[in-house]
């Protein structure tokens, strides 16, 4: 068979669906659903009411769990159609994406009648309980313990820089239950409600928006066999599979180029004024964003087919990474030339401002680009003749 | 999505890799540089064994992609011979290859050599080669042209592809010898691998030669398509496979320390034979501007915009 780089008739008629919803229900000047605007927050709620009314919030979910059934390539036009308009999903993405599909696969029948239907509607809004202030990439050392007390435990500790723990309504926690000769062992996952006294958020303002990041504190929370996801101190094979629902991760690619390939739309005819070597700058960019996407594809093309090694998504994720970052500062000094009178300035200034912001933390969050070095770089040698 | 070269394009490509090794392999550059004049005998006879004149890169998909693979697989062994021009050569010409030219000082690795060729630059102009200057290293000549028409554009991309897929060849040996001195190697009582600062090198290589393979893939593929943006596809292909290569030669060679500049190391030969695939037509900075030129405020089109 020869090589074929389209996405096919049902991922392309997808793509136009969801540009139109997106266009329709969601406005311009929108940027994610956690800025200090209310409005904002409502806009991703009511998003995901729209996409489930279509059947189209779970459509990577298997058929028997109401989904429909998407092919990878669908679920890569969603992955790619969200994140270049600031996820209009919301935080409900991460429920959808990873945490129905974990509960599909390791819950209890009880487990997946409570969580499975409000994450289809989108009304639920699930945090992932998992680094500490002392296990950041070293997650396996986290000190969060839940001690044995009657027929349940009693969870102490910390979490840090949870994401949307100030508005979610569960959390995805990662405890440590016993322990075992290898600190990857004695771990548990419990799903616990977020309105338990027992459990303290406090925000972390940061450079990403004011609500990206919080701590949070567990002070002897009580939980019960029903909680525990899967096995008793077993909970690092569930955390493994986490991993490889996030292996291809955002598509940050995405948004870079739908900002890149607005810009001389913004500056109009004065776009070929602007400096050469700014002009090159541009298209490098786009080909870096064009060698994400590939990379990208190449992955789920892997991890579909079962042949995916490790370290074979590392190196997309350490491009796409610095992706994110370098077309961030092209775009800022693009954004320079703007003038106030150009069409669409306004939101071209603010999307490209955010988009630096957020950019900062593309090697850092979600697996810091050292780990993908370190997982990159173990594949390489592994292979050595 | 069929994101890689058919399984018979992949198949010759290996064997072209066994059929290289097998009539000198490493040797064959060495020998080359000592006689270019030796180019056609030392290369000559294990291309046609490999029906490497039989394949049609312009009219059939399969053709192209195991031109492709060919050309990758001359340039994992350096290979003196300039395979992807010959595997260029345009239909309707009576010549024995293609090379695409820059407008200042035209010039090819066509050393040594007695075959035909035509040439054709970036706005289409085409031409016959009537003479050549003198050798310069890397079998690179300057080239005497006589102009034959304008009809050239639709030879531009698959000349500018092809050589992008010997480069990778290089790319992919060039790492796969540091990886193996970094794993051989000892100081200070282990590994040069065990090395943080080694290994995060070796990444950085990596993510650039992996990014350069998908790229090529992509831009067979439009040719193979005949999508209008083709030739726009080949320059983002050029210009990334030239990052690569300066990324990946700058690790291979530090990693390698000072036996990498030493001629009984390939590393060596590769890096230096590297250079005429990283400056002609255009070197960095000409095919960027080429590129930005091109596309104007368009950016890239193509299949996800």
């Amino acid at each position: 068979m020869s090589m074929d780089f389209e996405m096919g008739q049902q991922a392309t008629e997808l793509r136009r669906e969801l540009r139109d919803l997106v266009k329709t229900h969601v406005p311009e000047h929108y940027l994610g659903a956690f800025t200090d605007n209310p409005a904002d927050l409502e806009i991703a709620q009511q998003f995901c009411r729209t996409l489930a009314d279509r059947h189209l919030l779970c459509l990577a979910w298997p058929e028997e769990f109401g989904g429909g059934g998407a092919s990878v390539w669908e679920q890569t036009v969603v992955r790619e159609e969200m994140w270049a308009h600031h996820e209009p999903r919301g935080a409900q993405y991460m429920g959808v994406n990873w945490v129905g599909p974990i509960i599909m696969r390791h819950g209890t029948e009880e487990q997946q009648r409570k969580h499975l239907p409000p994450i289809a509607r989108g009304e639920v809004i699930w945090c992932q309980g998992f680094s500490e202030p002392e296990a950041g990439s070293d997650l396996a050392s986290l000190r969060t313990t839940a001690r044995r007390d009657g027929d349940g435990w009693l969870v102490s500790g910390q979490k840090i820089w949870t994401s949307y723990a100030t508005m979610a309504q569960w959390c995805f926690l990662l405890a440590r239950t016993s322990k075992a000769e290898k600190k990857q062992q004695g771990l548990t996952i419990f799903l616990v409600p977020m309105d338990d006294p027992a459990i303290q958020v406090r925000p972390i303002r940061c450079m990403m928006g004011p609500h990206h990041l919080n701590e949070v504190f567990f002070d002897d929370l009580r939980v019960t066999e029903a909680d525990v996801l899967g096995t008793v101190d077993a909970g690092w094979s569930i955390v493994q599979d986490v991993m490889s629902f996030e292996r291809v991760g955002i598509a940050r690619y995405a948004r870079c180029e739908r900002l890149l390939s607005a810009a001389p739309t913004v500056l109009a005819d004065r776009w070929d004024g602007l400096p050469a070597e700014l002009r090159a700058r541009w298209v490098r960019m786009l080909t870096h964003c064009r060698r994400a996407r590939l990379m990208a594809y190449r992955v789920v093309d892997l991890q579909s087919s079962g042949r995916i090694q490790p370290g074979d998504a590392a190196a997309y994720r350490i491009a796409v990474t610095k992706l994110d970052q370098d077309s961030a500062e092209v775009l800022m000094d693009i954004a320079a030339e703007v003038s106030h009178d150009d069409p669409r300035a306004k939101w071209f200034l603010g999307e490209v401002e955010d988009h630096w912001r957020y950019s900062q933390a593309s090697t850092v969050s979600s697996g810091s680009i050292e780990m993908q070095r370190i997982l990159l770089s173990r594949a390489l040698l592994a292979g050595a003749k | 999505m069929i994101l890689d070269l058919s399984e018979d394009a992949k198949e010759y490509g290996r064997e072209a890799l066994r059929a290289f090794e097998t009539a000198g392999g490493d040797q064959l550059v060495q020998q080359a540089e000592a006689k270019p004049d030796l180019r056609e005998s030392l290369a000559g006879p294990v291309l046609s064994e490999l029906g490497a004149w039989e394949l049609d890169a312009r009219t059939d998909v399969d053709g192209l992609e195991a031109a492709a693979a060919l050309c990758r697989s001359a340039g994992y062994w350096a290979l003196p011979y300039p395979v992807a021009e010959r595997l260029a050569k345009p239909i309707d010409l009576d010549v024995d290859g293609l090379i695409v030219v820059a407008d200042n000082r035209p010039s090819g690795v066509v050393a040594g050599l007695e075959s035909t060729w035509a040439a054709v630059s970036l706005d289409g102009t085409r031409s016959r080669v009537i003479g050549h200057g003198a050798a310069g290293p890397g079998f690179v000549t300057e080239l005497e042209l006589s102009a034959v028409d304008g009809n050239g554009t639709g030879d531009i991309a698959l000349g500018l592809v092809l050589p992008c897929w010997t480069l990778l060849g290089m790319l992919d040996r060039a790492l796969e010898l540091t990886i193996s001195h970094v794993s051989l190697r000892k100081q200070f009582g282990q590994q040069l691998s065990a090395f943080q600062g080694v290994q995060f090198q070796l990444t950085d290589a990596e993510v650039e030669r992996s990014g350069v393979e998908i790229l090529a893939k992509y831009a067979l593929w439009s040719i193979a398509t005949n999508r209008a943006e083709a030739i726009d596809d080949a320059l983002a292909l050029r210009m990334s496979a030239i990052e690569a290569a300066e990324v990946v030669f700058r690790v291979c060679h530090q990693l390698h320390g000072a036996v990498g500049f030493c001629d009984e190391t390939t590393l060596s030969w590769l890096s230096r034979y590297s250079q005429p695939l990283r400056r002609l037509p255009l070197g960095l900075s000409a095919t960027r501007d080429e590129l930005t030129t091109r596309v104007g405020g368009t950016g890239l089109t193509g299949l996800f915009s």
